[in-house]
């Protein structure tokens, strides 16, 4: 449990990092494309809220794994996850195509 | 980031006629073609799995018991679960895009993909492809 717990310094920098992709680089929202951007092997990292349904969840993570991207499980349901790409609406999983100027794609794969 | 709709991959069929089956992607296309606009692939399936062979049965039975029914579909990705097991069956020449126009050419890619299902059955590989998905 408390490894498990984020720092709030780590979760703001995964905010930070994810408004400058939803800025500067490419990505989409929502299960579909989320199941497509791994087909075509273009998405580079995928973020999944943590109230998403286990079924879907283990479904994308199994995806992931065929596809060999990383997973990052969102600190935060798909509320804060809609908020934390400066939406309006709820976002439970979303994949990172390009990501501009971020690194998040440097720094977030390998925790899970 | 890498590829896994390949050829040989084993795959489940989620919807249609055949959903629940397992099938091995004979050929893909990513990108459609003009008819079907959307990533699609040619797959070759399991209509009817083969029984459990036991070591009691004679040889007459083993051989009913080792009949597997064959189709030979082509399905939207959308509509597959890609698994992480192969099936190394060379298919490649027996079933083709241009088989599925005819109906006699489809019965006869058909029974040509039964005879390398079975005896790959025989052989007691690839048990998982071979066995129902219970759900």
């Amino acid at each position: 449990m408390v490894a498990a717990k984020k720092t709030k310094k780590t979760h703001e920098s995964i905010n930070n990092r994810l408004a400058l992709v939803m800025k500067s680089g490419k990505y989409t929202l929502g299960y579909k494309t989320v199941l497509k951007s791994l087909r075509n092997s273009k998405g580079k990292l995928i973020i999944i809220a943590n109230n998403c349904p286990p079924l879907r969840k283990s479904e994308i993570e199994y995806y992931a794994m065929l596809c060999k991207v990383g997973v990052h499980h969102y600190n935060g349901n798909n509320v804060d996850l809609g908020t934390a790409c400066g939406k309006y609406f709820r976002v439970c999983c979303l994949s990172i195509i390009e990501p501009g100027d971020s690194d998040i794609i440097k720094s977030m794969p390998g925790d899970h | 980031m890498v590829k896994f709709l390949k050829p040989n991959k084993a795959v489940i069929v989620l919807q249609g006629r055949y959903a629940g089956r397992k099938a091995v992607i004979v050929k893909s296309f990513d990108e459609g073609t003009r008819d079907r606009p959307y990533g699609h692939c040619l797959v070759a399936g399991i209509k009817k799995y083969p029984s459990k062979v036991i070591r009691k049965d004679s040889a007459k039975k083993t051989a009913k018991k080792s009949r597997v029914k064959c189709f030979v579909k082509l399905v939207n990705y959308q509509h597959l679960m890609p698994t992480r097991y192969t099936l190394d069956v060379d298919l490649k020449d027996v079933v083709s895009a241009d088989v599925l126009q005819t109906k006699d050419k489809k019965v006869a890619a058909c029974k040509a993909t039964k005879e390398r299902f079975q005896e790959r059955f025989k052989t007691g590989k690839n048990r998982w492809f071979f066995t129902k998905l219970r759900f």
